[in-house]
């Protein structure tokens, strides 16, 4: 079943992705078009086959001694925020009402 | 007095311990030639002359005290900008990074640095990566330094551009379908994928957490070599939980020859449709020039291989969506101002600090990971990448590599392929390896006679087992005389050493 606009525009608000103009109807078209190039997968049927999440398979994970070690820095972790506050990243209202929190 | 770029790695760091030239004069020769050929290639995004020069005094500081000079000391790289730099920015290609200081260095990059590679700057890339032609990138496009009407390539064109048009020697890029390998092909020149986790990935930016790789761009086999082994000399990283070990030394086994060993065709794809007339004679011609060295050609099948693409087109897109959702301009990145809520300001940073691939790959994924789509999709393509994998588990049983082609043309001109789903079919050669993670190579094998642009061909190999496509790649690099070429109109252009 093909996507209508109306469900683009529901994906894009949980993507929050903002689309203006004439992008949700050339969304629309792409997802579309994408998800028939997608067919062979849906048309797949693999019967008792494990999915491959990861291709480091059976390999090891690399592990880290559990030591408390120094991270980046306050003054780098802060440099590239366009509002701070002391040791915080300010953020606009998050419930609304406005102003910033 | 010669160009620098006539160069190899090897001796451009002979040169340096000898004293015929400083590293700083490297420096300043790779400088001159970037001056005189990126303008109109636009392989860099950012020039780092600071970095590269206090990189060259110190070794030749180094080298005046009698101190033992690292393995690729003098020699010029340039980084794809998805990698941190301290004292650059990372942008990826993006509005959305167009301001990103790095705020530490790769660790990729440091292995370079600390070798003796001379950080040169940062190259051009697909926005976020997304991309196989380096047209999405929000600072412009790159040009192929062989015809500057066509594309690079990419996602990493900027990488393979600015080592075919001899601004670098080396050059660091990232594969999470192809990325490195097929704007190598586009460009001519040499580009390894290595195995998933053979290469740490701290301080990358991630696109595709279970696909992407890094890997070195040269103009010859042995220059990659060089730089491989620099890059997981040091051992694994303990920054990157994928890193693994890999105590090998690429250079060791480099001349050692094909004889006696097994070379696996792959009829559905090296015959696959759509493939032009002159890759499907490289392929035959690589072929040939392998058995001619002794090597054994036999043909193997890859069921399921034909799923790679809608597989891929599955998981990177749910990685993506995944990945890039932490630009909400809140820690980093491009931020629109006098939103009144948290949410308006998320929607709309993004929405202008995106691109329209961007933009088009994460909706993709959004949707794919949505409840009630997810196990028609997701599931089943992990579960296809299983059989894959398999696929290639069985076919490396008989053959020691496979050889296809890298891409299914030569570079095409901008504009020409303007479709996004028509671009994904660029990676069709290349996309199943980072499905299954083994190591694969593009080597090229001279110009297209229908073309005249550079023909490459592709070898994948078992996981871990890179080295090995290093001594294939090498004898297909002998049997062409393809090592070392810069495109004619950018050679010899400033660069004096």
């Amino acid at each position: 079943m093909a996507l209508s606009e109306h469900d683009v525009r529901a994906i894009a608000e949980y993507a929050r992705i903002g689309l203006e103009g004439d992008e949700l109807r050339e969304m629309t078209a792409y997802m579309n078009d994408a998800v028939a190039m997608l067919q062979p997968i849906v048309d797949f049927d693999p019967k008792d086959v494990d999915p491959t999440f990861h291709p480091i398979g059976d390999l090891s994970d690399v592990m880290r001694d559990d030591v408390e070690k120094p991270g980046l820095d306050l003054e780098s972790a802060l440099e590239n925020a366009h509002a701070t506050d002391g040791r915080l990243f300010r953020v606009p209202s998050i419930l609304g009402g406005g102003g910033l929190s | 007095m010669s160009c620098f770029d006539v160069l190899s790695a090897r001796e451009i760091v002979r040169g340096v311990a000898a004293g015929d030239f400083s590293a700083e004069e490297v420096a300043r020769a790779s400088l001159d030639a970037i001056a005189a050929r990126d303008g109109e290639i636009h392989a860099l995004l950012q020039v780092s002359e600071e970095l590269a020069l206090s990189r060259a005094r110190e070794l030749d500081e180094a080298r005046a005290r009698g101190e033992a000079l690292p393995p690729l000391a003098g020699v010029p790289l340039s980084v794809k900008d998805n990698m941190n730099l301290i004292g650059s920015r990372t942008t990826c290609g993006s509005r959305m990074l167009e301001d990103y200081e790095s705020p530490y260095t790769a660790t990729c990059v440091k292995r370079m640095i600390d070798a003796g590679c001379l950080p040169m700057g940062k190259a051009n890339m697909d926005e976020f990566a997304f991309g196989s032609s380096t047209e999405t990138s929000y600072f412009g496009k790159t040009a192929n330094p062989w015809d500057t009407e066509r594309v690079p390539g990419g996602s990493s064109g900027g990488s393979a551009a600015s080592v075919a048009s001899g601004e670098v020697t080396l050059s660091l890029g990232s594969d999470t379908g192809g990325s490195i390998r097929q704007p190598a092909a586009f460009c001519g020149v040499v580009g390894l994928k290595p195995t998933y986790g053979a290469v740490s990935r701290y301080g990358i930016v991630a696109f595709g957490s279970s696909l992407d790789q890094v890997g070195p761009f040269g103009r010859r086999v042995e220059d990659v070599a060089m730089a491989m082994n620099a890059l997981v000399g040091p051992g694994a990283d303990p920054m990157d939980s994928t890193s693994q070990e890999c105590p090998v030394d690429f250079l060791e086994h480099l001349e050692d020859g094909v004889e006696g060993l097994k070379v696996g065709l792959v009829p559905a794809l090296s015959e696959a449709e759509g493939i032009s007339n002159e890759v499907r004679a490289a392929v035959r011609g690589a072929a040939k020039a392998l058995e001619d060295q002794g090597a054994e050609i036999l043909e193997v099948e890859l069921p399921h291989i034909d799923d790679s693409i809608a597989a891929y087109y599955v998981i990177g897109p749910c990685e993506a969506f995944s990945n890039l959702a932490r630009f909400d301009g809140v820690r980093y990145g491009y931020q629109e101002p006098g939103c009144a809520t948290l949410a308006e300001q998320s929607e709309k940073s993004r929405a202008k600090g995106f691109g329209a691939e961007a933009k088009r790959r994460q909706m993709l994924g959004a949707y794919l990971l949505s409840s009630g789509v997810y196990d028609r999709y997701y599931y089943k393509a992990q579960q296809a990448r299983t059989l894959i994998t398999r696929s290639y588990a069985k076919a490396f049983e008989r053959a020691d590599v496979l050889l296809f082609p890298s891409a299914p043309r030569t570079a095409f001109k901008f504009g020409e392929i303007s479709s996004p789903t028509e671009m994904y079919l660029s990676d069709m050669f290349t996309i199943s390896s980072n499905i299954a993670g083994n190591g694969s190579i593009s080597v090229p094998v001279g110009l297209g006679p229908e073309s005249g642009m550079p023909l490459a061909v592709q070898l994948q190999g078992p996981a871990f087992k890179d080295r090995r496509l290093l001594t294939f790649a090498r004898a297909i690099e002998r049997a062409f005389e393809a090592e070392g070429s810069v495109a004619p109109a950018c050679a010899g252009k400033g660069g004096e050493l």
